[in-house]
């Protein structure tokens, strides 16, 4: 049944999009528990090298913790812990003892819901993540700044401001500049937690337009509740519910011909 | 009003026992605060209208004096209108710009040159006798003079106990106790020359008891034998009274030469000083005879001179009344910086472990009960728990160290409680995005935590140590002196000692001048004074705080 629904793009005819091989992440019979409360069950999953994976389903489905799992920020809270089952990024299990957190989290980036920049400046929110690994080049770190900006699509509204607080921004551009952050450590993973449930549509566009063009280079796993944006901006979608991983297949196949009676239903609006 | 023109609606006022409950609820509610605004508004009025008289003495500029000088005797002169209030500094300035006036008189005075002549004539030939020649003439003088008398005394004793019988006759004792009374006499002598001989105490001490043996067992040999001892001994005494005439004689020559030139009060006085000190040796080792006209005139000739140095400034005194606080206001200051250093530092390091490493259970149940605890523990037991821990087992005396953590250690639950209530209203947001940028937990704190906290971390410490720095037990045991002439920076051997000297305060300083000194119509302005300028420095501070928080909160707001 695993096997059913962790479609391999490379044994799909349909899947030009997607690049083949080795996955980036691959989750394998993965049990997830807050305490005694059990919110992931029995999930496997893999996730391909520039690809746009979306994680879709109900409130408290679980596709959040999952997503929080994949670079451990889950340590943060008590009693949280894994109940069986490993995940992997290129065949490493993150918690294994050797694995360092921060080392991983430099690599597997995270965007928030809420744009949470740092009361600083425009600029220090882009260099904060450099500056605490320690490097002190102001040269270096001004053109990794620029660069990040620009990769974020952000550099050319906020390039006369840099030194201003970041809370000036407006949402949308706040996010930006959060995805911006997260650019700057170079991360080969990012993963997005409803990176547009607090913005405008027309904010919301701009951000979407970014993910499309980080796909190129990046690895990309966003959850979110809204289906449209998944069907834009995902290669391949996973639908959850209640904990487990009812579907995981191309968006467009999910959209359009969903193998299960559930993930169509969600889709079409009967529950969720 | 009669019934008919009551209005008869469905909405008329009737008067009903909630409605009577409301108005008096209203009412007791309204006096109960306006009991409270009046009595704070009395506490302020009566500390600011006595207070500011004192601090605006006079035609309503500020009376430096009582911010910049030390607390000191108050010296009152004349009554009623005339009086004129002096703190000693200044009486005794007065007093000298008034000698130096009558001494000025006397010097234009015809008097003057005859005293002059006089007192040169009489001094030089007073300085023949600290020469080395006449010091050995005096010297042999003064064994001759000593052992005749000597002899004479232990002939006088040697007598009683050759002829107990009839000493014991003449004495109306019995013959066995003649033996126990010769030594009781020679006891005394003993003290008596010890006194006399006040240079050479410790001598004559150390011979009476190496003697002391024979003394109390005397017989007729024993008196012998402790007599050449002590003619002997005698020969020892001459040297120190030589050193003491020729040192005293020199200063008095020195000086007088110092007055010939300047011919100056001060001069004049050192002068007399050094004959006074000089006039102790002489009057042992030459005898108080000795040239008796000559000394006599010098101090006859003297006395003109003195007589214009004497001035009389009738005061009466009141101790502690005059002067300033300067020093307890720095002391204050000092105590409320270092306290709440070491409080800022002790509890942000504790509220950071609390609120962001402490993981919930019963340990920190535990501890936040305890830091509760701490906080309800009445001042004077701090001051108590200060003084045992810091001032005795830890030996610092009563220090400005004692004093700092005794009062960080009272400010320090409310600093924690602030501190850690501070950084859990930063948003978990920064937490999150710094951690997920690859800060280690520390970095994460240092980095976007911390800088965010800092502003209501300090409003409310500087706050609670203000509030700590009124208070008077905790400091009275382990930091406050009640005087103290220097200031804290004055006169320190290592720089060390900074920390180990106690201060004065505020606080203690209106405990002393209202409960420890005896009172007068004068120390009610003090206290007053003092309280009006502890009032302000609070106010101050509190304001410093509250600017210091909104600078910070413009700089990051969120």
């Amino acid at each position: 049944m695993q096997e059913a629904i962790t479609t391999s793009p490379a044994s799909s005819p349909t899947t030009e999009e997607v690049d083949s091989g080795d996955p980036a992440i691959r989750i394998r019979d993965l049990d997830f528990l807050y305490g005694s409360n059990q919110v992931i069950h029995n999930v496997s999953l893999d996730i391909f090298p520039k690809e746009v994976m979306a994680f879709i389903g109900p409130s408290g489905c679980g596709k959040s913790t999952l997503l929080r799992c994949l670079n451990r920020m889950n340590d943060l809270v008590d009693g949280a812990r894994i109940g069986k089952g490993s995940i992997e990024i290129h065949g490493v299990d993150l918690h294994d003892k050797s694995v360092d957190v921060i080392e991983l989290r430099k690599r597997v980036g995270m965007v928030f819901q809420k744009s949470n920049p740092f009361p600083k400046s425009i600029y220090q929110n882009v260099a904060y993540g450099l500056q605490i690994q320690g490097v002190k080049s102001k040269r270096v770190i001004d053109q990794k700044v620029e660069e990040s900006l620009r990769k974020a699509a952000l550099w050319e509204e906020v390039k006369d401001r840099l030194n201003e607080n970041a809370y000036g921004l407006s949402g949308g551009q706040q996010q930006r500049l959060c995805i911006a952050r997260t650019l700057a450590v170079e991360p080969e993973i990012i993963l997005m937690d409803e990176p547009c449930s607090a913005l405008d549509p027309v904010a919301t566009g701009r951000v979407e337009e970014l993910i499309l063009e980080l796909k190129h280079e990046y690895t990309i796993v966003v959850v979110t509740h809204n289906m449209q944006q998944a069907g834009r901006i995902s290669d391949r979608t996973a639908f959850f519910y209640l904990g487990k991983l009812i579907e995981c297949d191309l968006t467009k196949k999910i959209f359009l011909n969903p193998s299960k009676q559930q993930t169509e239903d969600y889709i079409s609006g009967k529950f969720g | 009003m009669s019934p008919e023109k009551e209005p008869r609606h469905p909405f008329a006022t009737r008067l009903t026992t909630e409605r009577a409950q409301e108005s008096l609820m209203f009412g007791l509610l309204r006096g109960m605060t306006f009991f409270v605004l009046f009595c704070a508004a009395f506490l302020f009025w009566d500390i600011i209208s006595k207070g500011s008289s004192k601090v605006f003495e006079g035609d309503g500029l500020i009376n430096w004096e009582f911010l910049t000088e030390h607390p000191q005797t108050l010296h009152v002169i004349g009554e009623g209108e005339d009086e004129i209030k002096l703190s000693s500094s200044n009486y005794y300035k007065l007093k000298d710009e008034k000698m130096l006036n009558k001494w000025g008189e006397f010097r234009q005075s015809d008097r003057h040159d005859s005293a002059r002549r006089e007192l040169d004539a009489r001094f030089s030939r007073l300085q023949y006798e600290w020469s080395k020649d006449s010091l050995l003439v005096a010297d042999e003088k003064f064994l001759l003079r000593e052992r005749e008398n000597a002899t004479n005394k232990f002939a006088f004793w040697k007598e009683m106990l050759t002829d107990p019988k009839t000493t014991a006759e003449d004495f109306e004792i019995k013959v066995e106790e003649v033996p126990g009374m010769v030594t009781q006499f020679m006891l005394g002598h003993f003290e008596k020359e010890r006194s006399r001989l006040s240079l050479v105490e410790e001598k004559v001490t150390l011979f009476r008891a190496t003697n002391y043996p024979k003394i109390e067992n005397l017989s007729l040999a024993h008196a012998e034998e402790v007599e050449m001892a002590y003619l002997a001994f005698l020969a020892e005494i001459p040297e120190a009274y030589n050193q003491s005439m020729s040192s005293f004689g020199e200063e008095a020559k020195s000086s007088y030469d110092e007055f010939l030139q300047t011919e100056g009060p001060k001069e004049f006085g050192r002068f007399a000083e050094a004959l006074v000190a000089y006039s102790a040796a002489r009057n042992v080792l030459l005898g108080p005879d000795h040239e008796i006209e000559n000394w006599e005139a010098l101090q006859a000739s003297l006395a003109p001179f003195k007589q214009a140095m004497a001035v009389s400034l009738p005061s009466k005194d009141y101790a502690y009344s005059g002067g300033g606080i300067f020093p307890a206001i720095i002391g204050t200051l000092l105590l409320v910086i270092g306290a709440m250093a070491i409080a800022i530092v002790l509890g942000v390091f504790c509220a950071i472990f609390l609120a962001e490493y402490g993981k919930a259970g019963k340990f920190l149940s535990m501890v936040r009960l305890a830091i509760l605890n701490l906080a309800g523990v009445p001042s004077i037991i701090f001051g108590l728990f200060g003084f045992g821990l810091f001032v005795i087992f830890l030996d610092w005396n009563v220090s400005l160290l004692a004093g700092w953590f005794t009062l960080a250690f009272m400010v320090l639950p409310i600093v924690i409680t602030a501190s850690e209530e501070a950084l859990r209203s930063i948003p978990q947001g920064f937490r999150e995005s710094s951690l997920a940028l690859g800060a280690t937990k520390w970095t994460m704190i240092k980095t976007s935590v911390l800088p965010f906290a800092m502003p209501g971390i300090l409003t409310s410490s500087i706050l609670g140590v203000a509030r700590a720095a009124g208070e008077t037990a905790p400091i009275m045991f382990t930091a406050a002196y009640a005087k103290r002439s220097d200031l804290p920076w004055e006169g320190l051997e290592h720089w060390t000692d900074f920390f180990f000297q106690g201060v004065m305060a505020l606080p203690y300083h209106i405990y002393v001048v209202s409960a420890k000194i005896p009172q007068n119509a004068y120390t009610a302005d003090m206290q007053y004074g003092t309280a009006f300028v502890f009032l302000l420095l609070v106010v101050g501070v509190a304001s410093l705080s509250i600017i210091l928080r909104n600078r910070l909160r413009k700089k990051y707001r969120w």
